[in-house]
C-alpha cells in the first residue's frame, strides 16, 4: 500500500461527473423502497431480499459501480497517457495495482453499502428481519465490491474498451446465461455475492433462498479476486505503452 | 560554424500540383462518411478485436429467432412462442448495449483524434456530418431489429405445411415489422448519438447511454407504481415497447394509450436528433 | 555522484521489436556513454519503440537492453537510476506543478521530497508557476515541468522522448542548456528528434534510425567523414583567395574550385588530405585563412545522404 498513490487515486475519482452520477444512481433503491412501502403491498422482508437487495443493488448497482470504478483507476490513466509517471518509478507495480484497487473497492464498497443501508431500512423498517437482512447484504456487497472491482480492474489491463467488455458480462453473462443454464451460477459474482448474503443473514428459505450455498460463495469471491488479482499484478508488469500513445 | 546571410531569396519549384480530376461534391462526400460509419459500426475496416463486440451482439439478437425456429422444428408444428411485435422487447437490453458500444465508436473517434476540422474544412458541412453519422447508426441498428425479424418470418413460413398460405396471412405484418423497426432503429441511435456526441471519452459515452436506457426504465417502473399509469412513459424501453404494440394493433396490457407512446416515441427521437445537430453546430473542431 | 569506470550507462544489444507482420525496431546495437545523444529518425522511423524498449514499457521481441548493467525490461527498480520523459503531453491536470513534482520524489521515498522538488523546479526555471494547476499550462511549461517531475532524484541516466516539441525557440534554448548542464555533471542524456537542427545543436553524439534500422552512429561529422565517396564541400575565406585558389588547385585532394568575390567553393575528393594540406599551404603562401567551413556538413545532408543508400 502506498498513501501518495491512494491520495492521487482518490482525488482522480472524486468530485468529478462520474461521482456526482454514481450518487444519483445509488439513490435510486431508496425511491424505490419508498414506493413499495407507500403502496403497502407485499411482504416487506420477501420483497426486499428478492427484488431491491438482491435485485437492484446486488444485480445492477454493485456491479455498475465496481465497473466504473475499477475500469477508472488505471484504465482512464493508460488512456490518457499519465500512468507512466506512476509506472516509471522504482516501486514494484504490485504496490501501485494493490493501492489503486483498494480505493477502487473502498468507493464501490462505500458506494452501493450506503445505498443499501438507507433503501434497506426504508424497505424493512419494523420488520423481524431487519438487522439480519441488512446486515447479510452489507457485508455481501463489502465482499462483491472486492470482487467486482478486481475483475474489472483485469479488464482494463486487457482492452482498452473494457467499460463495454463489462457491460456485456454484467448483462448477458450474469443477466442472461445464468438465467437460461444453472450450471454457469458458479462462475457468476452476482450469484456468489447474493449467496454470501443469504448465508450471513440465514433468514427463512420462504424469504430469501439464494441458489448457491456460503461456502461455495465464499469459495468463488475468494478464488475470483485471487485469480484476477494474481493476472493484473501480473499483467501490470509487464505493461507495455500502446504504439498509438 | 558561421554561415552568411542569404542575398536574394528564391522560390524552387518542387513539382507540386494541383488535384485536376473531378470533384465528386458534397453528396459524394455524405455517402462516403454514411458508408465508413456504418462499417465501423461492425466494426468493418478495423482490426479483429473491434468486430468482436458488434458480432458476439447480433449473434444474441438472432437468438430468440433460432429458439423459437428451433423448437417449432422439434415439435413440427407452428408456433406462437415469439411473436413479431414482441421482438424488440426481448433484445431491448441488447440493442441498448450495442448503441452503447458503437455509438461513442461513431462519434467520439472524430473528437479524440481531433479530426473533426478536417471533415469540416472539406465539401461536408458539420449537418452533413451529423445526419451521416446519424443515419449510419439508424443503419446499423436497422440490420440488428429486421435481420432477426426476416429469420424469424421465413423461418415461420417454412415451419408451416403451406409456406404459400402463411406467407399469404402474414404479408400484412412485413409493413408493420418495417415501421416498428425503424421507430426502434430511430429512438436507440438517436438518443445514444445524442450522448456520444457530447464526449470524446468512450467510458463516459457508453456509461451515460447505458444509464438512460436502463435508468430510465427503473425509474418508469418506480414513477407507474407510485405517482400513476403515465409514470411508465419515463421508459424507454416500455416506449418501443408500447409503439411497436400500437403499429401492430397487438393486445397489451400498458395502462397507457399505446398512440400517446408511438407520439412519445416520435417526440424523443425529435427531441434527440435535434440536440444532436444542436452540438455539430457548435462542436469546436 | 562522478561518473567512475562503473558500467555502460546504456547498452542495447541485437534488440528487435515487431508488431504482427510490422518491424518497427530491426536488429539495433549500440551503446550510449555520458554526454548528451541525439535519437534522430524521420517520424515513423522506430524511435519511439527504440525508447520505450529502452525504459522497460515495451518487451523487445529478440535482444535486450541494460541501463547501468541492469536490465530494462522486468524491472521497475532501473528507474532508481533513469528519469523518463514521455513524449504524450499529459499530466495530472488537477495538481499543481509543484504537487506534481512532488508527487514524483515522493514515489522515489527521496528523504526531503519538499527540497528535492523545489530544487528540481528550479532547476527548469518554473518556480513561478509551481502553484498553479498543470492543466493549466502551456505546451512547453507542461514539457517542463515533466522534466523536473523525471530530474527530481537525479537520475545517472535521462530519456527524453521529442522533448522540444511544443517549445517556443528561447524555452528551447534554456532546454538545450540544462541538458547540456545535466551532461557536463557526467549525467547520459538521451533524447529523440526528428529535426535535425536541434540534433545538430545538443547532441555530442549521435545515433540515425531509418526504417527501424540504425543507419548510422558516432560525432556526426565523423560519420560524414566515414562516407567518402560523396564529395565534400568547403567555404573558405582568406586574404587572397585567387592565389590561395590556385595553390590549391594543384593539391590532389581537391576536385574542383569555384571563386565569387569573397569566398571560395573547394569541393574535395579527399577529406583527410585535404584538411592536412591547406593550413601548409596558406602559410607558405603567406595567407591569412579567414573562414573554412564545411558547407554540407550539416546533419541535413548526412541524413538525406543516409535515407537516400
Amino acid at each position: 500500500m502506498n498513501g501518495d498513490i491512494v491520495r492521487l487515486t482518490l482525488r482522480q475519482l472524486v468530485g468529478k461527473r462520474r461521482t456526482v452520477f454514481m450518487v444519483l444512481v445509488a439513490l435510486l433503491p431508496s425511491v424505490l423502497a419508498t414506493a413499495f412501502r407507500a403502496s403497502g403491498e407485499g411482504d416487506p422482508a420477501e420483497w426486499a431480499s428478492t427484488q431491491l437487495l438482491g435485485g437492484m443493488v446486488v444485480a445492477m448497482l454493485l456491479p455498475l459501480a465496481g465497473l466504473v470504478f475499477g475500469t477508472a483507476i488505471l484504465g482512464t490513466e493508460i488512456d490518457d497517457g499519465t500512468a507512466v509517471y506512476l509506472l516509471a518509478r522504482p516501486i514494484p507495480r504490485r504496490e501501485i495495482l494493490l493501492s489503486k484497487l483498494c480505493v477502487a473497492w473502498l468507493l464501490t464498497a462505500v458506494f452501493v453499502a450506503a445505498s443499501l443501508l438507507v433503501a434497506g431500512t426504508i424497505a424493512l423498517e419494523g420488520t423481524d428481519e431487519w438487522g439480519a437482512l441488512i446486515a447479510g447484504f452489507v457485508v455481501a456487497t463489502v465482499a462483491g465490491s472486492l470482487a467486482y472491482c478486481t475483475v474489472f480492474t483485469l479488464l482494463s489491463l486487457l482492452t482498452g474498451r473494457a467499460f463495454i467488455a463489462g457491460l456485456l458480462y454484467v448483462f448477458i453473462w450474469e443477466g442472461l446465461v445464468t438465467a437460461l443454464f444453472d450450471g454457469t451460477r458458479l462462475l457468476s459474482l452476482r450469484h456468489a455475492t447474493l449467496g454470501l448474503a443469504g448465508y450471513v443473514a440465514s433468514v427463512s428459505r420462504d424469504t430469501f433462498d439464494p441458489e448457491l450455498g456460503g461456502a461455495t460463495s465464499v469459495a468463488v469471491l475468494i478464488l475470483a479476486v485471487a485469480a484476477a488479482g494474481w493476472l493484473a499484478v501480473v499483467k501490470l508488469q509487464r505493461f507495455e505503452i500502446g504504439e498509438s500513445g | 560554424m558561421t554561415t552568411e546571410p542569404e542575398r536574394a531569396g528564391s522560390i524552387y519549384d518542387l513539382g507540386y500540383r494541383s488535384y485536376g480530376g473531378t470533384r465528386l461534391g458534397r453528396r459524394h462526400a455524405v455517402r462516403t462518411v454514411y458508408v465508413e460509419s456504418l462499417r465501423s459500426a461492425f466494426g468493418l475496416g478495423r482490426r479483429a478485436s473491434s468486430k468482436v463486440i458488434p458480432v458476439i451482439l447480433l449473434v444474441i439478437v438472432l437468438l430468440p429467432a433460432a429458439v423459437h425456429l428451433g423448437i417449432a422444428a422439434a415439435s413440427r408444428q407452428q408456433m406462437d412462442i415469439v411473436k413479431p411485435e414482441d421482438y424488440s422487447s426481448f433484445v431491448e437490453v441488447i440493442l441498448a448495449l450495442f448503441v452503447a458500444a458503437q455509438a461513442p465508436e461513431l462519434a467520439g473517434r472524430d473528437q479524440r483524434n481531433r479530426t473533426l476540422s478536417l471533415y469540416f474544412s472539406r465539401a461536408i458541412e458539420r449537418r452533413d456530418y451529423a445526419l451521416a453519422k446519424l443515419g449510419a447508426l439508424v443503419s446499423a441498428m436497422l440490420v440488428l431489429t429486421l435481420v432477426p425479424q426476416a429469420v424469424l418470418f421465413v423461418g415461420n413460413a417454412f415451419t408451416t405445411n403451406d409456406a404459400l398460405e402463411y406467407l399469404r396471412e402474414d404479408a400484412a405484418n412485413v409493413p408493420r415489422v418495417l415501421a416498428s423497426s425503424v421507430l426502434v432503429s430511430g429512438l436507440c441511435a438517436s438518443v445514444a448519438l445524442a450522448i456520444a456526441s457530447r464526449t470524446p471519452r468512450r467510458a463516459y459515452a457508453t456509461g451515460g447511454i447505458i444509464a438512460i436506457f436502463v435508468g430510465s426504465a427503473a425509474i418508469g417502473g418506480i414513477l407507474d407504481a407510485t405517482v400513476g399509469r403515465y409514470g411508465i412513459m419515463v421508459s424507454l424501453f416500455d416506449l418501443m415497447t408500447g409503439a411497436t404494440y400500437w403499429i401492430f394493433s397487438a393486445e397489451h396490457e400498458y395502462e397507457v394509450a399505446t398512440e400517446l407512446m408511438f407520439a412519445a416515441v416520435v417526440g424523443v427521437t425529435a427531441i434527440s436528433v435535434g440536440l444532436i445537430l444542436r452540438r455539430y453546430e457548435r462542436i469546436p473542431a | 555522484m562522478p561518473p567512475g569506470p562503473g558500467p555502460v550507462p546504456i547498452e542495447v544489444e541485437h534488440v528487435s521489436r515487431w508488431f504482427g507482420n510490422v518491424v518497427a525496431v530491426n536488429d539495433i546495437s549500440f551503446k550510449v556513454g555520458p554526454g548528451v545523444t541525439g535519437l534522430l529518425g524521420p517520424n515513423g522511423a522506430g524511435k519511439s519503440t527504440l525508447l520505450h524498449v529502452m525504459s522497460g514499457f515495451l518487451k523487445p521481441s529478440a535482444g535486450g537492453v541494460r541501463i547501468g548493467d541492469e536490465p530494462a525490461w522486468l524491472n521497475p527498480g532501473m528507474f532508481r537510476r533513469v528519469g523518463l520523459v514521455p513524449e504524450r503531453e499529459a499530466t495530472y491536470g488537477f495538481l499543481t506543478g509543484f504537487e506534481f513534482v512532488r508527487l514524483a520524489a515522493k514515489l522515489h521515498r527521496l528523504p526531503d521530497p519538499d527540497r528535492a522538488a523545489a530544487r528540481a523546479i528550479e532547476t527548469v526555471e518554473m518556480a513561478g508557476a509551481q502553484d498553479r494547476a498543470t492543466g493549466g499550462y502551456s505546451k512547453g511549461m507542461k514539457q517542463r515541468i515533466k522534466v523536473a517531475a523525471s530530474i527530481v532524484h537525479d537520475p545517472q541516466v535521462l530519456i527524453l522522448d521529442e522533448p522540444f516539441n511544443g517549445m517556443d525557440p528561447r524555452q528551447r534554448i534554456h532546454m538545450m542548456d540544462l541538458l547540456r548542464a545535466m551532461a557536463r555533471a557526467g549525467r547520459t542524456v538521451l533524447f529523440s528528434s526528428h529535426i535535425l537542427e536541434e540534433v545538430e545543436r545538443l547532441a555530442d553524439s549521435v545515433l540515425v534510425i531509418v526504417a527501424g534500422r540504425l543507419a548510422a552512429s558516432g560525432d556526426f561529422r565523423e560519420i560524414r567523414r566515414l562516407m567518402t565517396d560523396r564529395p565534400h564541400t568547403f567555404r573558405i575565406r582568406s586574404s587572397d583567395n585567387r592565389d590561395l585558389g590556385a595553390a590549391m588547385l594543384s593539391q590532389p585532394s581537391v576536385s574542383g574550385i569555384e571563386l565569387d568575390r569573397e569566398v571560395m567553393t573547394v569541393r574535395v575528393a579527399d577529406f583527410g588530405a585535404f584538411t592536412r594540406a591547406l593550413p601548409g599551404v596558406a602559410r607558405t603562401r603567406g595567407i591569412t585563412l579567414l573562414e573554412v567551413a564545411p558547407s554540407d556538413e550539416s546533419l541535413e545532408s548526412v541524413f538525406s545522404y543516409l535515407v537516400r543508400r
